[in-house]
């Protein structure tokens, strides 16, 4: 299909235009050309799932990045299942986010809203490149440039230090990822000298026991970084120091769902590493749990928001440690629904509370902001996991797969689940329920937000609530699972090596009822606890060091960073001022003095130049009649 | 054939041309027209058209090789001309002379690039000389252009006694001139002193001409004296010319020789010798004019590295040094020549006065101290990499690659000067159509760094 390059051309001249001219185009025309460019992608998208739904996969390949005799690495793309259903969250999410950015960064000056949506656009352009790539060169370019375009997000108010600060962080740990993913891509190369996906699952019977373990574990490191996993987690968090709706974009349809996108794309290589797939599933639990106790302390909407993402991810990876890739990819898409619903709806409030952040001084929005509140609490129940809404289904499948894999992962995992709800009512019912406790200005201004910003938020709502249906088990209706059936492809050669166990049907309606039921009480225990509080008092004990986020931060600092930075200092002063220095210096000044001595040969006089010449050919010639005794002479003293 | 008999006709052309065309303009584009007329009949040959077909008896051989060098040398005169002829009118009163001379000397050049008989190596040097020695001196009313010019003549007369007791010693040993190995009755014998000695005397002469060290003297003094635009002309094309003949000597008559005598130690020497002196030399100097005189014989060691290594890799590196070397050092001289003053301070500013200037030099500096994505850095690379095949003296790498390091703090100088410090930068007239000149020899740089094959598909097609 020859459409397939405009999926990335659209983002790319939209960033273009916006990016070249941001001072003489004015504000809604900015707003047009970002959003109309990702609406563009968004509709070849569609086209594109329906081709590939009729006719399978497509690879198509434009020109050689790299041509070294037998070494070629094509600029491809390739789309398939599982790329497609990407590139509908992307572009589709990415396309409400655009339009609700348009009234959300309207304060800013046209050249900085011209600057904001350049960005966006590059940022989603990346991540189309990331997913359409059809080798690991070209996954990797778009994943450096998601790392490159956060950075410039999270940082796009760069006039406050606090959020430089965290915009390089952000970078700094992804770099980390980054090395883990540049050294896999090395070690396929070394071993198959090819990175296309296609012939690297093709040909693994040329990998060791121990370089499938190896690769796998550095992708995962790649992974751990993109998308925020311990211990490279702590990134995210503070990525919050961007607009909001670039919060909506990084959690929800870009950036943290590119490790997950990666590990299923290489699933093939993951199924056939048990140890990795073990570790993954681990990591991705303790992400889970660790982040939802944070998340129960927070006081910022965003930050509480930012954890359950990470927690969720945590999910995501126990789904593709427990080897269940379409669950993984499954709550992908619906998380990135409610996720992108959450922040959107997180934004609208913030908007109404004149940039107020703290759900301590929020209470009693429900009705200044109806609209945000409905859709808000939609999202809410959608993570939760309260059928049918769409995040029940997903997130019942992953632990399911847990279950197969070791019966703790899954009681671990329904406590997480448990403690989501906790966390995400805490949130709903301080911010939405209860008594206004802001001051009395921000009081006389709340208003609903704009239908450019309350539309997207109906539609992720609608969203939110029937996004499961694709995606019903076994045990509600044979053969419903759509996105299982789609996907298949993809996974047919995982499935073929891996032996697969059911559980049997009474265990599953046992625990989807009983997860189900418990998480209702806690959703019931925590709304008519926070809807009537009041007073906050100061917290103490593990509330405090939950608040405080575990003190990982300055653990990192403590541990890694200051010793880091004084052996830096310690090179600096001594390695680098005395030896390097001293010895470029020297070499230097020795090349400038011989420069001074060797000018004296040339001293005009054709007569001694002749002499020079006669006395050269003399010794070359002596030296040319004997080099048998000066090679032996040489070979003496080396 | 074509290019000989035809740049012999229009150097005549042009000799008479002088007399009935009074404006120098029209004398440009008539030397213009010659060139292309040249370059378009030399590529006809590469297909197989000939226009003369004269019996050379074995003399000449017109292998692809020496043909695609005598376009590159062509192509390079016309880039040359048609860049810097406004500077070639400016030396003197005798511009049709000069255009005629020029023309001589691609005569030698294209006789140089296909001889197999030792007899026309001397005379395709000679016709390629003593042109040379005149423009040298064409500043007449200036006595260093009369000193240089007459320096160059007596060591250049030095060196051409040498070549011709090597011919002499190779003749009376074998009893041919012919540089086919397999003409020669001397193989069945082994190789006789006498022969080895007139090799090795050939071997300085040559060296002398590509101007590696210690034979390197006159190249300073002379480069430094001659009128600008002619040693932009001596330092490319006639230069690049020389290491062909070098490259086509040592590919037939050292090849087979080389079984019984080693060659290598002797190259080594002389290579990091140039090396040496070259980019050690360059680093001191005031004037850009006389460091790029020492930075051509620094850019000669890299070239050496072709006739130390003498394979497949060298052959098509030397054609592609060539190139790449020619065209740079052109365009730096193009703008050199514009500068009312030749030191590094005079360049201070000029990315100010004339931006297109400055980066079209800075990507000519660029290429000459190798750095990727402009041609000079794959020049380099197949010079290296030629070595690196032979398996032989591979430090010589490691050496080179530091004094190509060196190199880059003389050429950044002038980067440096335009672009971070401040001053007037002052410049002749600068002509719109010689920045668009410059725009398309900067284009075609970065091409050949990029894709280095298009010179090199042409030794193959």
């Amino acid at each position: 299909m020859n459409l397939i390059y405009l999926v990335p051309l659209f983002p790319l001249l939209g960033f273009l235009i916006n990016g070249l001219f941001r001072k003489s185009l004015s504000k809604s025309l900015i707003g047009i050309i970002g959003s109309g460019a990702i609406l563009a992608s968004f509709i070849v998208s569609i086209i594109l799932f329906n081709d590939v739904r009729t006719n399978g996969s497509m690879i198509v390949s434009y020109f050689n990045l790299l041509d070294i005799e037998a070494f070629k690495i094509p600029f491809a793309f390739q789309i398939d299942q599982l790329s497609v259903i990407f590139l509908l969250i992307i572009t589709g999410i990415g396309f409400l986010i655009h339009v609700y950015s348009t009234a959300y960064m309207n304060d800013e000056t046209n050249e900085h809203f011209g600057r904001y949506f350049s960005y966006l656009n590059l940022f989603v352009f990346s991540m189309l490149l990331l997913v359409m790539g059809a080798n690991y060169v070209i996954m990797f370019i778009g994943w450096e440039g998601v790392g490159l375009c956060s950075y410039l997000l999270i940082g796009f108010w760069f006039k406050n230090n606090t959020y430089n600060y965290a915009a390089k962080k952000a970078f700094v740990m992804n770099r980390i990822g980054d090395l883990g993913f540049l050294l896999a891509v090395f070690w396929i190369l070394a071993k198959l000298g090819t990175v296309n996906y296609g012939e690297v699952f093709a040909s693994t019977v040329k990998f060791s026991a121990s370089d499938i373990t190896g690769i796998t574990l550095l992708l995962f490191v790649g992974a751990c970084g993109k998308s925020a996993q311990i211990p490279l987690y702590t990134w995210l968090p503070d990525a919050m120091a961007g607009p909001t709706p670039v919060s909506a974009l990084i959690h929800a349809a870009t950036m943290v769902t590119a490790g997950i996108y990666m590990i299923a794309r290489s699933n093939v290589l993951y199924t056939m590493a048990p140890f990795t797939q073990t570790v993954v599933a681990i990591i991705g639990l303790a992400t889970a749990l660790f982040a939802a106790t944070i998340a129960l302390k927070q006081n910022d909407i965003k930050k509480v928001l930012a954890y359950s993402t990470v927690s969720q991810l945590g999910y995501m990876f126990l789904g593709l440690g427990a080897g269940a890739y379409t669950g993984a990819v499954f709550h992908v898409m619906t998380h990135a629904f409610f996720k992108a619903l959450l922040f959107l709806g997180a934004g609208s409030v913030i908007h109404a509370m004149h940039h107020e952040q703290d759900i301590r001084n929020m209470g009693g929005l429900k009705k200044h902001l109806p609209i945000t509140h409905i859709s808000f609490l939609l999202a809410c129940l959608a993570i939760s996991g309260v059928p049918p809404f769409s995040g029940f289904f997903s997130k019942d499948e992953i632990l399911a797969a847990a279950y197969l894999k070791n019966p703790i992962f899954y009681y671990l995992g329904a406590i997480g689940a448990l403690m989501t709800a906790f966390y995400m009512f805490r949130l709903y019912a301080l911010t939405f329920l209860g008594k206004f406790r802001g001051t009395e200005e921000q009081h006389h201004h709340l208003h609903e937000s704009p239908s450019a910003m309350t539309i997207p938020l109906i539609v992720l709502a609608i969203l939110s609530v029937v996004g499961g249906f694709i995606g019903i088990p076994e045990i509600f209706a044979p053969d419903a699972h759509m996105l299982e059936k789609f996907l298949h492809p993809i996974f047919a050669q995982s499935d073929s090596i891996k032996e697969l166990h059911h559980l049997d049907r009474s265990t599953e309606w046992m625990m989807m009822g009983g997860v189900s039921v418990l998480i209702i009480v806690v959703i019931i225990i925590a709304w008519r606890k926070y809807s009537r509080t009041e007073q906050f008092v100061a917290s103490h004990g593990i509330a405090r060091t939950l608040e405080n986020k575990w003190y990982v931060d300055e653990l990192y600092d403590n541990v890694i960073v200051r010793p880091v930075t004084g052996l830096g200092s310690v090179l600096k002063n001594v390695v680098e001022k005395a030896g390097i220095d001293g010895a470029v210096n020297g070499v230097g000044r020795f090349v400038h003095y011989s420069s001074r001595q060797l000018r004296l040969l040339q001293s005009g006089q054709v007569g001694n130049y002749i002499l020079f010449m006669v006395l050269s050919i003399v010794v070359l010639f002596l030296v040319f009649w004997n080099q048998p005794q000066i090679a032996h002479f040489l070979e003496k003293i080396f | 054939m074509n290019a000989i008999i035809l740049s012999a006709i229009l150097g005549v052309i042009m000799m008479f041309s002088g007399i009935w065309v009074n404006n120098k303009a029209t004398l440009r584009w008539i030397a213009l027209a010659g060139l292309l007329v040249l370059l378009i009949s030399n590529i006809a040959e590469m297909y197989g058209y000939r226009i003369w077909n004269v019996n050379v008896h074995n003399m000449l051989y017109f292998d692809r090789f020496g043909l695609l060098f005598n376009s590159v040398a062509i192509g390079s005169t016309f880039i040359f001309v048609a860049l810097s002829g406004s500077d070639i009118n400016r030396v003197g009163k005798y511009a049709a002379e000069y255009y005629t001379l020029i023309f001589f000397v691609l005569t030698g050049i294209t006789i140089i690039s296909v001889y197999t008989s030792l007899l026309m190596l001397f005379l395709g040097i000679e016709i390629m000389s003593i042109p040379l020695y005149i423009l040298t001196g064409s500043d007449k009313r200036n006595l260093k252009s009369n000193e240089a010019s007459l320096k160059y003549f007596l060591m250049g007369a030095f060196s051409t006694g040498l070549m011709l007791m090597g011919i002499t010693l190779i003749y009376g040993a074998t009893g041919s001139f012919s540089i086919e190995v397999l003409n020669n009755p001397a193989i069945a014998q082994g190789v006789s002193f006498l022969e080895i000695t007139g090799m090795l005397f050939l071997l300085v002469s040559m060296a002398f001409k590509v101007s590696a060290a210690p034979f390197h003297f006159w190249t300073p003094d002379v480069y430094d004296g001659a009128p600008g635009v002619f040693t932009s002309f001596m330092a490319t094309v006639v230069k690049a010319a020389a290491f062909i003949a070098f490259v086509k000597l040592f590919d037939a008559r050292m090849s087979y020789s080389s079984a019984v005598v080693d060659w290598k130690m002797l190259l080594c020497i002389l290579i990091i010798a140039t090396l040496l002196i070259g980019n050690i030399t360059a680093v001191f100097q005031q004037s850009v004019k006389r460091m790029l005189a020492y930075s051509s014989i620094a850019q000669a060691g890299f070239m050496l590295f072709a006739v130390f290594s003498m394979n497949e890799m060298a052959k098509e590196g030397i054609i592609f040094y060539a190139v790449s070397y020619s065209l740079a050092t052109i365009g730096v001289f193009a703008v050199l020549l514009k500068m009312k003053d030749f030191t590094f301070e005079g360049y201070n500013g000029l990315a100010k006065s004339q931006p297109v200037l400055a980066f079209a030099n800075t990507v000519f500096l660029l290429s000459l101290a190798g750095i990727p994505l402009t041609a000079g850095f794959f020049a380099k690379y197949f010079m290296l990499a030629s070595v690196i095949q032979t398996g032989h003296y591979l430090w010589m790498v490691i050496v080179a690659v530091l004094f190509a390091a060196v190199s880059v703090y003389y050429y950044f100088r002038v980067i440096q000067a335009m672009y971070f410090k401040t001053g007037e930068g002052e410049t002749e007239n600068i002509h719109p159509g010689f920045k668009t000149g410059l725009i398309i020899l900067t284009v075609i740089i970065i091409l050949l760094g990029v894709a280095p094959n298009l010179i090199i598909n042409f030794l193959y097609f």
